[in-house]
Parts: C-alpha cells; sequence; structure tokens
C-alpha cells in the first residue's frame, strides 16, 4: 500500500474523524452515565429517608421508643442494610444500623450532624482514604418541639465501579471499531477508485503501444465518465496530430527523393557518355556525390522525425546489447584499424535490453564512427556494456578531442557541430548523434554524454534491463579487438 | 523481354525507359495506375516495375488487382517511403522486390536483371573475374596463382563483387549485402574497407581490377581487353 496514494489519504482522513467522534461519543456516554447513577442513589436516599420519617419518627411519639425500634430493626436491619440509616436526636442516637459488612463502611465515625447548611441535602463524607459515602441528613421537628434527623447514607464505591468498566468497555472497543472502519474503508475505497485504475492502466499501455485504441469508457455518469471522455478526446487529437506528422513525413520525403531520382539518372545518363571533357567529368561526379549525400540526409531526418513521433513500430524482442556490441565492432575493426586506434570491448555479461535490434546496432555504429572521427591517430576508443541499477548501460569513451562544454547541451541537436570545419571533413551531417537520441528515447532509455576538452568523451546510453546473464568468457577482463 | 513501367513522374519514367532500352529490354510506359492495370491484362509482361505513389490507382491497389490474376509476374516496387511497415505490407500485397528512391540505374538494373533470371545465379564454388580467382569451398582467393589473405569482411565484399562482375556497384547496394542497413548513411565504411581490399587484390600489378566509379561506387573488371 502506498503512503500517498489517494486510496490511503481518504481513510486515514476518514479513520481520524471517526476517532474524533468515537471520542466525543465516549465522553457523552461516560458522564451521562455518571449523573445518572448519582441521582437515582440521591433519589433512593432522600426516599427512604421521607419515607422513615412518615413511617416510623411520626409514630414513634405515640407508639414509644421500643416499638420505633424493632419496627426500625425489621425494615433496616443493621449492618446488612442499604442504605445504612441513623435516626439521632441532639447527641442521643435513636437507631442506627451500623457498620456496614459488604463492602465494609464504618459509619460510626462520621459525626453527628451538626451543620445546618447539610440539612435537607446531600454531602459526601469521607470514612476511610478511598471510601466515600454519600449521606442524605432529614431534619425533623416533633409536635412536643424535639428536633429528630434522619440520615441515609450509601458508598460511592459501586457507582465508580460501574463508571471504571464502562471507561474500560469504551477504551477497547474503540481502537477495535477504528481498526475495523480503516481496514473496511481501505478495502471499500477500492471499488470506487477501480476504474480509476483501470483507467491509468488503459491510459499507460495507448501512451506506450498504439494510439488507435481507446480507453474504455466508464459509465458511471460522474467525474470518472467525464475524465475518460477527456482523455479519450486528447488522445484522438494527438492521434491526428501524429497522423499529421506521419502523413507530412511521407510526402516530405516522397517529394524530396522524386526529384533527387530524377537528378541523379540524369547524371549517370550523363557520365556514361564517352570522351567526355575531364572538367565535365569532375562536375558531373561531384554533384553525384552531392545528391546522395543528399539522399542520405534525406533519410536520417526521415528516421528522426518517426521516431520522434513514435509513428515508427519497432520489433521489440530481448536483445543482449554486449553481443550487439561485439558484432558491430567486428564489422568496424577496419575503421579503428586505419587511423592506428585501439579499438577495445570489454565483454562482461549477457544484458538483455527489450529493443529493435537493427537499431540498437545503429547506435552502437554512430556512436562508435563517431568516436573514431574525432580521435587523432594512435588514439583509443573504448566500449563497455554493463548492467547498474536496473539499467543496461553502453559507454563509448575516446581519448579525442573532446567537445566544449558550451557544446555538451547540443550535441544531439539535429544538425549541430562542434567544430564545422573537422567534421565537414570526416563527412559528417550532424545527424549522427539526433538519431542516436532518437532512438534511445523510442526505447524509453537516454543518452548524456561527458566531455574534457583535449582528453576525450564519454557517451552514456542506457535503456531499462530485461536480465542479464555471464558469459563464459566474462574472466577474460579487457579483450582487444583491434589495435594497431 | 518486355517491362512494363507504371510510374506517373514523367522524367524518372523516361529515365528508367532510356536505361533499360539501352539494355535491349523493351520498354512500355503507364503513367497512372488504371492505365498500368490495362496495359498488364493486355500484353504478356515478363517484369513491372510500379511506383507505389500513382494516381486514379495506386501502386498497392494494382499489385493487389495483377495477383488477383497472375501470381507469376515478377513485380518490382519503387518507393519514396523506406519505413519498416511499408515494406512488410508490400511484401504482404505480392511484391518480389523493392527499390527506395533514390536508386541509382545500376542498382535498379541489377535487380530486374536477378528477377527475370530467378533462381540459376551463379552458384559454381569457384568464382573467376581475369586472373582473379575465389574459391568459395576453401575461401581462398589467388591472383595470377599468387595467394591473396583476406578477413572475412574483405572476403565476403570481393564475393559480392565478383559476382557482378562488370557492375556499378553503389555504397548502398555494398552497405546492403556486407554489412547491413544500420551502417547506411552514417559512416565511410565502404571507402575504407574497399581501399584494404583494393591494396591486396592490385598491389603489386600493373592493372587495377578493381575501380572507383566517382559518384556511385565500385566496380571490379577483368583484364581481358586492356
Amino acid at each position: 500500500m502506498k503512503l500517498n496514494s489517494l486510496r490511503a489519504r481518504v481513510t486515514t482522513f476518514y479513520v481520524g474523524m471517526l476517532a474524533i467522534a468515537l471520542l466525543v461519543f465516549s465522553a457523552a456516554v461516560y458522564f451521562g452515565a455518571k449523573t445518572f447513577l448519582t441521582r437515582a442513589l440521591e433519589r433512593k436516599l432522600s426516599n427512604n429517608a421521607h419515607s422513615i420519617v412518615d413511617d416510623y419518627v411520626v409514630p414513634r411519639g405515640e407508639k414509644g421508643d421500643a416499638w420505633f425500634v424493632e419496627e426500625m430493626g425489621e425494615s433496616y436491619p443493621p449492618g446488612y442494610s442499604d442504605p445504612s440509616v441513623r435516626v439521632s436526636e441532639g447527641s442521643k442516637i435513636l437507631y442506627q444500623t451500623g457498620d456496614m459488612r459488604d463492602p465494609f463502611v464504618n459509619m460510626s465515625r462520621i459525626p453527628l450532624p451538626a451543620k445546618p447548611k447539610w440539612f435537607g441535602t446531600f454531602h459526601r463524607e469521607e470514612v476511610s482514604s478511598e471510601q466515600q459515602i454519600v449521606l442524605y441528613t432529614l431534619r425533623y421537628s416533633a409536635a412536643d418541639g424535639s428536633i429528630i434527623f434522619v440520615e441515609t447514607g450509601a458508598p460511592i464505591e459501586p457507582i465508580r465501579h460501574a463508571l471504571r468498566s464502562l471507561l474500560l468497555a469504551l477504551r477497547l472497543t474503540s481502537p477495535m471499531i477504528l481498526v475495523v472502519a480503516a481496514a473496511g474503508g481501505y478495502l471499500l475505497m477500492s471499488r470506487p477508485l477501480r476504474p480509476v485504475v483501470t483507467l491509468t492502466e488503459q491510459a499507460e499501455r495507448v501512451g506506450r503501444n498504439q494510439l488507435g485504441e481507446r480507453l474504455a469508457v466508464i459509465p458511471t455518469g460522474d467525474e470518472l465518465e467525464r475524465l475518460s471522455h477527456a482523455l479519450n478526446r486528447m488522445i484522438e487529437r494527438l492521434e491526428t496530430a501524429l497522423a499529421h506528422n506521419h502523413r507530412f513525413s511521407a510526402d516530405a520525403s516522397h517529394e524530396l527523393r522524386t526529384p533527387l531520382t530524377i537528378i541523379r539518372g540524369e547524371l549517370e545518363t550523363l557520365i556514361e557518355l564517352p570522351s567526355l571533357p575531364a572538367p565535365v567529368m569532375e562536375g558531373i561526379g561531384s554533384a553525384l556525390e552531392e545528391s546522395s549525400r543528399m539522399a542520405k540526409i534525406v533519410n536520417s531526418l526521415m528516421t528522426i522525425s518517426r521516431l520522434d513521433c513514435g509513428g515508427e513500430p519497432m520489433e521489440l524482442a530481448p536483445v543482449d546489447l554486449a553481443e550487439v556490441v561485439r558484432v558491430t565492432l567486428d564489422q568496424m575493426g577496419l575503421l579503428a584499424e586505419e587511423k592506428h586506434i585501439s579499438l577495445g570491448f570489454e565483454p562482461g555479461e549477457a544484458t538483455y535490453v527489450s529493443g529493435d535490434a537493427m537499431r540498437l546496432k545503429q547506435i552502437v555504429v554512430n556512436l562508435v564512427d563517431n568516436a573514431i572521427k574525432y580521435t587523432p591517430d594512435g588514439g583509443n576508443v573504448r566500449v563497455s556494456v554493463v548492467a547498474e541499477d536496473r539499467k543496461a548501460v553502453l559507454r563509448v569513451s575516446d581519448s579525442g578531442i573532446g567537445i566544449p562544454a558550451a557544446a555538451l547541451p547540443l550535441v544531439f541537436d539535429r544538425f549541430y557541430r562542434a567544430d564545422e570545419a573537422r567534421s565537414r571533413e570526416s563527412g559528417g551531417m550532424g545527424l549522427g548523434l539526433s538519431i542516436v537520441k532518437a532512438i534511445c528515447m523510442a526505447h524509453g532509455g537516454a543518452a548524456s554524454v561527458e566531455s574534457i576538452e583535449g582528453k576525450g568523451t564519454m557517451f552514456r546510453v542506457e535503456f531499462p534491463l530485461l536480465h542479464v546473464s555471464a558469459s563464459p568468457d566474462s574472466a577474460e577482463k579487457t579483450k582487444t579487438v583491434y589495435s594497431s | 523481354m518486355r517491362i512494363l513501367v507504371i510510374e506517373d513522374e514523367q522524367k524518372v519514367s523516361a529515365l528508367v525507359k532510356r536505361g533499360l532500352t539501352s539494355e535491349r529490354y523493351a520498354v512500355d510506359v503507364a503513367a497512372d495506375g488504371m492505365e498500368g492495370l490495362e496495359l498488364s491484362e493486355t500484353y504478356p509482361y515478363d517484369l513491372m516495375i510500379l511506383d507505389l505513389m500513382v494516381p486514379r490507382l495506386s501502386g498497392a491497389e494494382v499489385l493487389q488487382r495483377v495477383r488477383r490474376t497472375n501470381t507469376f509476374l515478377p513485380v518490382l516496387v519503387l518507393t519514396a517511403r523506406d519505413s519498416i511497415d511499408d515494406k512488410v505490407k508490400l511484401f504482404e500485397l505480392g511484391a518480389d522486390d523493392y527499390l527506395t528512391k533514390p536508386f541509382a540505374f545500376a542498382e535498379l538494373l541489377m535487380r530486374v536483371k536477378a528477377l527475370l533470371r530467378r533462381g540459376p545465379v551463379n552458384r559454381s564454388s569457384t568464382l573467376r573475374v581475369g586472373e582473379l580467382e575465389l574459391d568459395r569451398l576453401t575461401q581462398q582467393v589467388k591472383r595470377a596463382g599468387r595467394r591473396i589473405e583476406l578477413t572475412a569482411k574483405e572476403y565476403s565484399l570481393l564475393e559480392y563483387f565478383m559476382q557482378n562482375e562488370e557492375r556499378v556497384l553503389s555504397r548502398n547496394m555494398i552497405i546492403e549485402h556486407v554489412w547491413d542497413q544500420s551502417f547506411d548513411g552514417i559512416t565511410n565504411i565502404v571507402d575504407v574497407y574497399v581501399r584494404h581490399l583494393r591494396s591486396k587484390v592490385d598491389d603489386g600489378s600493373p592493372f587495377k581490377m578493381i575501380r572507383t566509379v566517382r559518384g556511385t561506387g565500385y566496380t571490379i573488371r577483368g583484364g581481358n581487353e586492356t
């Protein structure tokens, strides 16, 4: 799962929102329960106190103390009664249930009611360090003028216990809810996102291969359907533009090549004529040479333009780049030998790329030819093919005249020559490196150059690597194919 | 031998006609696809030279229709395009060979001759041009009985020359036969190899067999007429 994917971001966002909602909900439940439980306890205490006054304290005047104690003992047995009860007159205790056993509450330590502000209200008393009880004190003025206090009390502990359990339950369930929600949400998000993923994959395929295809429109009627329509319209415009480019290339090559054919044919007919004066022969020969140079330029330009616009369907197959280099260098050895240049190749592993073998070969031919041209007699040209970081890298370095730093960014441009006089003399057209670059791009690769003036130049071409396999002669570290 | 040329560019067809006529072929010219098709259905031609871009009926259509009735007529296609799919399509349509414009007439002539002969190519094990002898079995080359040591490339270059004695071979033809198209257009590789071959074959002999034809290419010639 990618952390920055839309899916992960949306899921994170809504899990965050859910967490906040859960927190608010838990707080509400907790404080609501606390208030409700406290109120219920207080109501019970006050009801008990009032019924004690009505049922036992009032009739006590007529029926006497013995009856009172007996009746109280029956309704509120000492030690067990919940709530615990104490009835007092001044400092004299008329009845009390005494200490409670379960939970143990030491009731006798609670002082007799003295403060008037407690009368008719609830207050809390500490009976021990961790025990609190709620007390309700009711003041009753008897007919004979005596003042009787009825106190009912109960420990808070059961409420606290219930609240602790509630809190625990909330703390346990919330993370579980969040985890389930996150997982569920992430899975759920894949449904609305699936068309987007499909669309992306299709668009990538169309971009790589033929523009003739169209994306399958997502018939959801929403933004995604609009997106797929928009993308299709874009592809259509691209296709039209490319078709124009293609047709232009074809038309232009036709229009240029037909006159070239005629020029060439006429000149060839002329040169066949017997007994031509030498200057005429010379002139016709020179014109013929120029016409074939022009034909080459037209060919190269068409090649570049077709590669650039992606209109050239290439025969892609796994090709061992090292083998292509080896075979090509074998065929070019004499070019180096003529200038006493040592042409070295380090055969390493078989390095497979997906490519058009003829086109890859053209890269090697152009780079090596270029290196030989710009290297003075007795220099050297090195070629290597290695797999680096999931790329197949072809390097062609020479000990030649180098390229000025200012010219480096321009060497792959069409018709660019670092050194006008020199390259014309060696027959260059300024298109070889443009073709190298165009072929690289068409293969999803890249071409770059480094150079130190007067020391040499290194061209580096890289392609996505398919795989490598060690070749048997890899032990031979450096093998000089041809040397002077 | 009667050849039909379907080519709308009048100057090109005139050149081809002139050249082929001087080689003693009978040549008819049609300026558009329709006319060409009608001619091809009227007369029994031995070869058709067809430009792909002709008016009224495109070269591809002419080719298709001709193939419906006549599967044996050799067709050499002239095209100004050179992209790979065009070529593949051509062969699928039934072309026997193609030539990309601009072409050297020597090359056109060679292909015409090859198509007309079709098969009985010189496959004998020994090629001879003048006093030069090339044994295909042992890959040995001798001039006037003296052994000449050649590298593999020089050998195939010489073999190609000797197969086409007296014919002018353009650099393009040589590259396509001895190397491959990826060497086309960039290098002076043909000149370098021919120079080396020439020094091995001709040095020390008064008669120079391998000759440069200015602007066109090279040719090999036995020394009989001098």
